[in-house]
Formats: C-alpha cells, sequence, structure tokens
C-alpha cells in the first residue's frame, strides 16, 4: 500500500523537482546575463512530464513553474503578484501546453499499450488454438479452453456441453447439475441463447437482473453450448474480446468432435451393410439351393419320358408350381430386405424402352394370353436409373397387370416427360380397386390376392422412392392405372 | 454332358431329368475333377455351377477354357448381373440362374449344341427371323428390304449375328467393334443398338432382333 502511493507521488516529486532544477537554470543564466523568453524552458519541463508521466504531473509542474517563476523573476521579484493581462497569459499557455501535451502523451501510451496487450492476446490465443487444434482429443483441447477462459477476471466458469442425440454431456470445464444440461439442451435444440448473445461477431451480456447473476449463461453453438459464469460488474471489454475468441475456438473444436463421430457412425453403418450384404447373399444361397433341387426333380419326373400316369405328372407338375412360388417369394423378401438395408443403386442413362423391352420379354409367356400396347414416344429423353431395380418394377406391375386384367383383356405400358421427370404408367382393365384399399396396396404384405405375397408392389414403391420418384395407383375408367416417376438423365444423351 | 454341382441332390435330379432327354450324363463335385472329366470324357456341354467348394467356378471355368471346346452353361444361385458378365467374359456360352425348370435348361443346351455345330460350317448368311446378315457380301436385308448401316452398326450386328443366340456382354461389344483401346462406355453399344433396331424397323419396348440381356448386354435372336 505504501509502496504504491510512493509509485502514485513520485511523478509529482518529479515534477516539482524539475521545475525547481529550471528554475535555478534560469537564475543561473539571468544572473550571468539578460536573456528574454527564458521560461520557455519550463515548457520542455512540462513537455515532457506530459509525455512521461501524465497529466496531473504536468499540470502540477506548470503550476509550480508558473508560481516559481513569478515569485523569482517577475518584477516586483519575491511576491506571487500577477500584474497585467500578458503575465495571465503566460501562465494559461503554460497550463494549456501541459494539458495538451500530457493528453497526447496519455493517448499516445495507450494506444501503444493497448497495441502491446493486443499482440500479447493474439500471440496467447494463437499458442492455445494451435495446441487446442492440434490435440488428438477434443476433450483436453477443450480443458484447455476452459482453463484459459477461467483466467479471466470476470469469468468464474467456462464448460462446453456437447449434446448428442439429445443427451447433454460436460466435455470440459466442470461438472454441471441436472438443471444446468437440462437448460444446455433446450438451449441447443431451439438454438436460443440465455445471458449472453453474439451479435455482429460481439459477445453481448443479456443480463439485466441481478438475481440471474448468479446461474451461468448458455450460448448455443454449432455442435453443443458453451455455459458461461460471467460477472457482468467486471466483465472489460477486453475480457469478453478474449471470450469471443475463445468460444470461436470452442464452436471448431466442437465441430471437428461432431464430424469424427459422424465418420465413425458410418464406418459403423458400412460395417453393418457389409455384414447385412454377407448375411443376406448366403440366406439367399441356403434359400435357394434346396429349391433349385426340388425343381430340377420336380420337372424332371414331370417330363413324359419318366413314364409316370398323368394324374401322377399332373401332381408334379403343381408341387413345381408350389416351388416356384416359394422362390419368388424368398426373392421378393431377399429383394426387400436388401432395398431396406439401402441397397446401391446402378443408375446409368437407359431408354425406358429398353427396359419395357426387356421386362415385357421376361414375361413373354404370361403376356401372350392378353392385348398389350406400349406407347413409350420415340423422342422420350433418357432416364437415369438402376435397370436391374426398374426392371422389376416394370416385371412387377406387369405382372400385377397379367393378374387382374381378364384373360385377353387389354394391358397398356405407357410413359411421357412431364416437370423434369418421365412418367410412366402400367394400365390393365380389370376390375377397379375399392377406394379404401388405394393408399395400402403398397403396404409390405398387404395384397389383394389369396396366393400373393404382398411383397412386389412394395418392392415396386421401395425402388421408385430410391430414385427419387412417386408411384401411385388410381383407377381409371378402363381399370387400375399405376404411375411411377422416374429421373431424367443429367445431361442430354444420345440413346 | 457333364454336369458340375456340389449337392448330391441336384446331380441326381439332372442326371435323371436330363437322361430322359436323351442326354448321357454324367456329374462331379468339384472343379478339379470336372477338368480331369472334361480332357478324359471330352463332353459336348458342361454344366458348371459357380458355387462349388475349393476350386470355385471361375477358376474352374478359366481352366476349362483352354482344355476343352465343350459349351459351358454356367449356374447360379445368385442371380447377379457381374457374375453373368464376368463368366461370360470369361468363356462362357450361356448362363441359367438356378433353381429352373428341366424343359428350360434342356431347350438351353439345345440352343448352344446348335450354334456350337453351325460355327464349323462357316455359314455366311445368319438369319433372325425375317433379318438376314449376308457376311460374305456384308449387306443386311430385312424381309428382303436392304438396310444401310454405318461401319460401327454394320461391326456390332455382325459380332452379334456371329454369335447368334448368346448373350454377348456390354465389354465384349466394345472391345470387338470399337478395339481394344476403345474409351468405351455402355452409352456407345446402347446409342449404336437403338440405332440399329430404327433401321430394322425394329421397337425398342418391344425387339425381335436385337434383345437385351439386362445387366448384361445383347443377344441376337437365334
Amino acid at each position: 500500500m505504501a509502496g504504491a502511493l510512493t509509485r502514485r507521488l513520485a511523478p509529482y516529486a518529479l515534477a516539482i523537482g524539475g521545475v525547481i532544477a529550471v528554475t535555478a537554470a534560469i537564475g543561473l543564466i539571468t544572473s550571468l546575463a539578460s536573456v528574454p523568453g527564458l521560461s520557455a524552458i519550463y515548457l520542455l519541463v512540462v513537455l515532457w512530464l506530459g509525455a512521461r508521466w501524465g497529466r496531473g504531473p504536468a499540470v502540477a509542474g506548470s503550476i509550480a513553474a508558473f508560481l516559481l517563476y513569478d515569485f523569482f523573476f517577475v518584477p516586483p521579484v519575491g511576491t506571487f503578484t500577477v500584474r497585467g493581462p500578458a503575465e495571465l497569459l503566460e501562465l494559461i499557455v503554460l497550463l494549456a501546453v501541459a494539458l495538451v501535451t500530457s493528453q497526447l502523451a496519455a493517448s499516445l501510451r495507450r494506444t501503444r499499450g493497448g497495441a502491446e496487450a493486443l499482440a500479447r492476446e493474439s500471440r496467447a490465443l494463437y499458442e492455445l488454438a494451435t495446441a487446442a487444434l492440434r490435440s488428438p482429443e477434443v476433450t483436453v483441447a477443450l480443458t484447455m479452453l476452459s482453463r484459459r477462459a477461467t483466467e479471466l477476471r470476470s469469468i468464474s466458469r467456462f464448460s462446453l456441453v456437447a449434446v448428442d442425440s439429445g443427451q447433454p454431456s460436460v466435455l470440459a470445464g466442470g461438472e454441471a447439475s441436472l438443471e444446468e444440461l437440462k437448460q444446455a439442451a433446450w438451449c441447443h435444440e431451439n438454438g436460443r441463447p440465455v445471458g449472453i448473445a453474439v451479435r455482429d461477431g460481439e459477445l453481448k451480456l443479456m443480463r439485466t437482473h441481478p438475481e440471474a447473476q448468479s446461474t451461468p449463461a448458455y450460448l448455443p453453438l454449432a455442435s453443443g453450448v458453451a455455459v458461461v459464469g460471467i460477472d457482468p460488474a467486471t466483465a472489460a471489454p477486453d475480457d469478453l474480446r478474449m471470450l469471443t475468441a475463445l468460444i470461436g475456438l470452442a464452436d471448431l473444436l466442437l465441430d471437428r468432435r461432431r464430424a469424427a463421430l459422424e465418420t465413425e457412425r458410418a464406418r459403423g453403418f458400412e460395417a453393418s451393410d457389409r455384414l447385412k450384404a454377407a448375411i443376406l447373399s448366403s440366406l439367399s444361397h441356403e434359400l435357394k439351393s434346396p429349391i433349385a433341387s426340388l425343381r430340377a426333380g420336380l420337372t424332371a419326373l414331370a417330363a413324359p419320358q419318366a413314364g409316370l400316369l398323368p394324374e401322377q405328372r399332373q401332381l408334379l407338375i403343381d408341387l413345381d408350381g408350389q416351388a416356384t412360388r416359394l422362390d419368388r417369394m424368398v426373392g421378393d423378401m431377399l429383394a426387400l430386405s436388401r432395398l431396406e438395408a439401402g441397397v446401391q443403386l446402378d443408375k446409368e442413362p437407359h431408354r425406358f424402352a429398353d427396359l419395357v423391352g426387356s421386362a415385357v420379354r421376361q414375361l413373354r409367356a404370361e403376356l401372350a394370353g392378353h392385348e398389350l400396347a406400349i406407347t413409350v414416344p420415340d423422342d422420350l429423353p433418357p432416364v437415369e436409373v438402376d435397370e436391374m431395380q426398374v426392371g422389376r418394377v416394370l416385371t412387377n406391375l406387369l405382372e400385377n397387370a397379367v393378374e387382374w386384367a381378364p384373360s385377353q383383356g387389354a394391358i397398356e405400358v405407357g410413359a411421357a416427360a412431364r416437370n423434369g421427370v418421365v412418367e410412366a404408367w402400367i394400365e390393365n382393365d380389370g376390375p377397379p380397386i375399392a377406394t379404401g384399399d388405394l393408399d395400402r396396396v403398397f403396404d409390405t404384405f398387404w395384397t389383394r390376392r389369396v396366393r400373393g405375397s404382398g411383397l412386389g408392389l412394395a418392392i415396386c414403391k421401395r425402388v421408385v422412392e430410391a430414385h427419387g420418384g412417386r408411384i401411385s395407383v388410381e383407377n381409371r375408367r378402363r381399370g387400375p392405372r399405376f404411375t411411377f416417376t422416374l429421373p431424367l438423365a443429367p445431361i442430354t444423351v444420345a440413346l | 454332358m457333364l454336369v458340375v454341382d456340389d449337392e448330391v441332390e441336384m446331380q441326381r435330379a439332372l442326371r435323371a431329368g436330363l437322361s430322359y432327354h436323351d442326354f448321357d450324363v454324367r456329374a462331379v463335385g468339384s472343379g478339379e475333377e470336372a477338368i480331369r472329366e472334361a480332357t478324359s470324357w471330352r463332353p459336348d456341354v458342361i454344366l458348371l455351377d459357380l458355387g462349388l467348394p475349393g476350386m470355385d467356378g471361375f477358376a474352374t471355368l478359366k481352366a476349362l477354357r483352354p482344355a476343352t471346346r465343350a459349351a459351358v452353361i454356367v449356374v447360379s444361385v445368385m442371380p447377379g448381373e457381374k457374375d453373368k458378365v464376368r463368366a461370360l467374359d470369361a468363356g462362357a456360352d450361356d448362363y441359367v440362374v438356378k433353381p429352373f425348370g428341366t424343359e428350360e435348361l434342356v431347350a438351353r443346351i439345345r440352343a448352344v449344341l446348335r450354334r456350337q455345330a453351325d460355327v464349323p460350317a462357316g455359314e455366311p448368311v445368319i438369319r433372325s427371323g425375317d433379318l438376314e446378315v449376308d457376311l460374305a457380301h456384308r449387306t443386311v436385308t430385312v424381309n428382303g428390304r436392304v438396310v444401310r448401316l454405318t461401319p460401327t452398326e454394320y461391326e456390332l450386328l455382325r459380332y452379334l449375328a456371329l454369335h447368334a443366340g448368346k448373350p454377348v456382354t456390354h465389354t465384349t461389344l466394345l472391345r470387338q467393334v470399337w478395339g481394344d483401346y476403345a474409351v468405351g462406355d455402355k452409352y456407345n453399344t446402347r446409342y449404336v443398338v437403338a440405332q440399329i433396331r430404327k433401321k430394322l424397323g425394329d421397337d425398342s419396348a418391344n425387339p425381335r432382333y436385337i434383345v437385351n440381356e439386362p445387366g448384361v448386354g445383347y443377344r441376337l435372336e437365334g
């Protein structure tokens, strides 16, 4: 305390001492020769005092200088009388110089001090940022930030809370109460800060209520929440600036953490996808191999050359029909689970007519008893689709049409370019679908048929939607029509 | 003919079924045995299952191809197009997806045998319905009407005609028509096939001559 006082008073002593020394010097010079305007030497002292020690000592110095000069050199010497405006002016000039120079010097010093402080701050921040960003452990880096923040006078606490799928957890900066975690999760979810906000890159305290100051402020970041205990009374602009920088860094780090988590999760999914694909593939093999032996055996015996009675042959043919059905169901189930596992589409530009051609060819036998009309315009732009998957949609819809159209009935396949997609439809002149069922036909396991698997249309829906298209059904005048959309090839490919 | 399948039930069923259609059938359960039989017994057709234990179907196919002139029909329980393409490019003559009926299999076997018989005759005119490709004169006619094709279109049609009835992969077509260094992709073949169909007066949505083999390539109807 005494030391501080001494330090505070020392410049004044120096000012008085300096002025006395100058007075002595002037006295010495005037005793030797008459030199006019020697009082200007005081200006030097006052200038020095102002520049070096600030306004107080400079003013003290200028007053002392005036008094001493008046006392020793202005006649009547030995008195403090001020005579005439010239002397008054002299005093005013001295005082003015003292004030102006000290003001200038002070602002200069402040600027320099500020620049130095800023440089120090930036360097500290830079070091912190490099250390934090280099740290392989995000929590370690966040703890560094938290520690740095609480070094600020007005910051009592700086916690970083991550909210992963709605579950808040403290990553750095000490424990948080359940209440605080709840509040943090709320802030994160709603993107609403509490007590503190960043506006135009600047941190603003929004606390006015004194009671609220005992609870921390919450600032939602891109991938987490900063929980800050801040005392508005002592929060200097420097502190806020530093805090802003630290929050920015924390934001970056939390973002990095989220990206890392997402990558990991994606890797996990990928692994489970691979596993699923492997299981499906082996399941497919396991289920289909026995059916293959069954069908080969049944059809072998059903051949006339096998020499069985007609009714025995018929039985074998019926059984083969059942085995075929079983095979279809296994195939549909595997296809559906592959689609649900998120199958990779092998999309390429195709002419829609080619796809129809393949499907029609595949179902040659089934379509034979029906009147098939295909209206696909020659200049239909190519679609960008997975050939096999869309082929499945077409065969499923065609089979459905064959099933429902009366024998010798009409089936129409059509397509047209509409609003940046190709809209395709398959219509038959069978009975309409009950209005209540129109929404349900694409549901898994829903079927109008006694023997249907209820998977064919569900597969169609999944395939079309995987291509970003839509599928729907309506009852037209003639009969039910299924309509679906397919994406156009991105560039005009000549096909 | 030789059946290569590791399942005894399948071997028995095929032996019975194919013998009713007057085929002389032997069955083995591994790739190694298949190669031995193919070289010593010399079957006309080999029915090769891709999912063999030990030496797998592809390895067997690669080993078989230089050892025998027999037609190879690949059989697989997985309808994966990549496997089909791989098998065809490795020299298989056709593929059948399990499960299949005996009739269907017999039809395929007869088709490859017919093709095999045609090749040595070196017939200069190949017919597919009312389409005729005259290899000696490089002319193409539909119903007697001459169709003018560009050299690329003709080459593609010629290659399909030479292998009429057999599925030809996109990669094979690209290599055969555009050459080994073709920076090819499937649009090329699709585009040229569309052009040929147009000139032949064929309908892509219901083609009569060149048919699609989805995910694989094309085939000229035999």
